[in-house]
């Protein structure tokens, strides 16, 4: 599907085919050679070379199967590791990816939800689509090692539930990852989105190697997660980072949380709506982003103002665990640089100065799928710690990266039965 | 309700009146179908049209679609009147109907479906430039088609919605109807069509959707509004209402004999002398300390 590069000799072409070929499968899933030849372009023959030398190195898997009454070749990327699935459950909408643990993520899959969208259902709808997943790569769910879970709300590590009420009604009190275990029969792990974010953006995204790091995710709500020392920061029940609901106006208007004048009255999605009277309709956050490229000098101030309160919330931050970066992801960072440089502003502005100067403030590289991408990573690095207490088939996996980012994979873990400690929403430090 | 945004800025997706129905009747003989229907349509906006079965809705988006003419009532276009009297006058004013049992043809090919009556070069068809066009239409709705040469029998529900959805879009419509778009869909093929109507809004065009699924309708719309009986019964924004409003609004459980004698009371507070008195009024002079 990638546009049509000019190449410059034999071998480069080659490789940008190859490329071509690994981009419609990730892209569909699975597909049958005659399939790939008509979506990559490429002819039958060349297809079938390159299907035959990835099969060999070990990157493609090809099953036979029939089309239309004939022999044909089914091509899926190999996965001999097993796989893993990330979900992302935000206010408005809820993504899945399947995903082998060398981080290929294989089918995806996108849903918007409701506003108060409730678990039971909600899960339901989720295992109908891992299934499907599964079927689309051809793949069994006994072969799925462990899900990572990202909630729109703070998560407590030491029981899995969310700790704050009132942020996503329809699943407090849920224990999410019992009840997807007993709907899946594989190990669930369950962490806040924006620590996910985090996780993805320091391990594959914009603050990779910025070991001092925060992420700022602005949607529906505003949340951060923090990584400090090169870990995930969840703080004791879990809500290191709700920097959203940090209060910057004593006097302003009451929150979903139940407190007044929070940074989300100010910049959250319906905050930023709301800014938009005599507009007929829901006003989201996307038409914002749109309005205001369009050159639309209302939405272009109302993301400036945003990103002025931003920064001087992130200055609070920034005082107190002093990151070297700070990405800013989800809907609203698509605004880039209308948003980021009032933001730095601001911050620069109320920050404390350090002979190291102000925290760097990017936009994120994984966009809105970094929260996926994250409980993909949190899957993977928890399939690893607990694959003694799976009771399919035991794999262990080779290709995870340096475990140093969760306390308790890499120093604490030997020493700890994966039994006597659930861990269901990740370790406090 | 109807106010506009004073200047409408190129390209972004801002809310103006596309279509607006007023008083809209129409009779099947003695049966009377629809009775003084008022229904507006915004750009850049997904209103869902709910209720229960024979409460009108699929007789009111087929006069939109000109298979039904009104019996009464006035459809303005901007600040002219317009009549609907068949289905290329519809199509002419810019409206696109996707009707519940898709309409494709299963022996031919994605790209044949899409550009069936329309297609382009001049004496000789040109299979290139229509194939190029289908994947281009297919690749801005997200859409997963794995390829375009292969018979729309041999795809799943999902997909041939989505090749549905697709060929509406074909004549630049401004208005796009879809009709039960997820009735017969399983999750994940919901979930596709779902996406695919969020790219719909984002493109700036209306979307008219008919769903009996309140978990799909809140999912997507912008608005909703509720026909019963063959009458208007109700306009909500789903930003502030509940599942269960919508619901009594469909069943009419808002409208009992309790809710018609506190409306009567409110009309003519000594009416109702035999009911008791209502909570909200003050007692009187002498009850009080």
């Amino acid at each position: 599907m990638s546009s049509r590069r000019n190449p410059g000799s034999q071998s480069s072409l080659r490789e940008a085919n190859r490329a071509r070929i690994l981009d419609a499968i990730t892209h569909h899933g699975a597909l049958t050679q005659v399939e790939l030849a008509a979506v990559t372009g490429l002819s039958p023959a060349t297809v079938s070379n390159i299907v035959k030398e990835q099969a060999a190195a070990g990157v493609l898997a090809t099953t036979p199967t029939s089309r239309s009454g004939r022999r044909a070749v089914r091509v899926t990327l190999a996965r001999e590791l097993g796989l893993v699935v990330g979900l992302h459950v935000a206010n408005r909408q809820l993504r899945l990816a399947l995903a082998d643990a060398g981080h290929q993520v294989l089918a995806e899959r996108m849903l918007p939800l409701a506003r108060d969208h409730r678990a039971d259902s909600e899960l339901d709808r989720v295992m109908l689509l891992i299934r499907d997943m599964a079927e689309s790569v051809g793949a069994g769910l006994d072969e799925v090692l462990a899900v990572g879970v990202g909630l729109a709300a703070p998560v407590d590590p030491r029981t899995g539930l969310i700790a704050t009420a009132g942020l996503l009604r329809g699943w407090d009190g849920v224990p999410v990852a019992e009840e997807l275990e007993s709907r899946l029969h594989r190990p669930v792990f369950v962490d806040n989105e924006a620590n996910l974010g985090a996780l993805a953006e320091y391990r594959i995204g914009a603050a990779q190697g910025v070991r001092q790091a925060a992420y700022l995710r602005l949607s529906h709500g505003v949340g951060a997660g923090l990584i400090v020392d090169g870990r995930v920061y969840r703080g004791g029940s879990g809500k290191a980072g709700e920097i959203g609901h940090v209060t910057l106006d004593e006097q302003g208007l009451v929150c979903r949380c139940g407190n007044r004048g929070c940074l989300e009255t100010l910049v959250g999605a319906s905050a930023l709506a709301a800014k938009f009277p005599g507009s007929h309709g829901e006003v989201k956050l996307r038409d914002v982003v749109l309005r205001a490229d369009a050159g639309e000098a209302l939405a272009r101030r109302v993301i400036a103002d945003a990103g002025r309160h931003l920064g001087i919330a992130l200055a609070g931050l920034s005082n107190l665990i002093d990151p070297h970066r700070i990405v800013v992801g989800g809907e609203l960072a698509e605004a880039g640089e209308m948003l980021l440089s009032p933001l730095r502003h601001a911050l620069e502005r109320s920050t404390l100065a350090t002979a190291a100067g102000v925290p760097e403030v990017v936009k994120g590289e994984l966009g809105e799928r970094a929260e996926l991408l994250g409980a993909v990573l949190f899957a993977i690095d928890r399939a690893q710690i607990t694959a003694g207490r799976t009771d399919g088939p035991i794999r262990t996996v080779a290709a995870a990266p340096a475990p140093d980012i969760l306390p308790g994979i890499g120093g604490i873990l030997p020493g700890l039965s994966p039994q006597i400690s659930p861990e269901r929403g990740g370790l406090a430090s | 309700m109807t106010v506009l945004s004073p200047e409408p800025v190129q390209g972004a997706p801002t809310s103006e009146l596309v279509l607006s129905m007023r008083g809209i009747d129409k009779n099947f003989g003695a049966v009377q179908a629809l009775t003084a229907i008022d229904l507006d349509i915004y750009s850049g906006e997904v209103v869902a049209l709910v209720g229960d079965n024979g409460a009108g809705k699929s007789t009111l988006i087929k006069i939109l679609a000109g298979v039904h003419p009104k019996d009464g009532g006035t459809i303005t276009d901007g600040d002219k009147s317009v009549t609907i009297n068949n289905p290329a006058e519809s199509g002419a004013l810019g409206i696109a109907t996707v009707y519940q049992d898709l309409a494709l043809c299963d022996n031919l090919d994605v790209v044949a479906n899409l550009f069936l009556g329309h297609e382009l070069g001049r004496g000789t068809i040109d299979e290139v430039e229509m194939e190029k066009r289908s994947w281009e239409l297919l690749r801005q709705l997200s859409a997963r088609i794995p390829s375009v040469r292969i018979p729309v029998a041999s795809l799943s529900g999902g997909q041939r919605q989505t090749v549905a959805i697709a060929r509406s879009l074909i004549g630049d419509p401004r208005i796009v109807i879809l009709d039960e778009p997820t009735a017969a869909l399983g999750v994940a093929q919901t979930a596709e069509v779902l996406n695919l109507i969020e790219r719909l809004r984002e493109r700036g065009l209306a979307v008219v959707l008919i769903s009996h699924n309140m978990a799909d309708v809140q999912a997507v719309a912008d608005r909703i509004v509720v026909l019963r009986l063959g009458r208007n019964n109700g306009e909500f924004k789903v930003a502030d209402v509940t599942y269960e409003d919508i619901i009594a609004a469909i069943t009419g459980a808002s409208d009992n004999a309790v809710t018609r004698r506190a409306q009567a009371r409110v009309g003519s507070p000594e009416a109702a002398d035999d009911a008791v008195p209502p909570p909200d009024v003050a007692p009187p002079e002498e009850a009080r300390p």
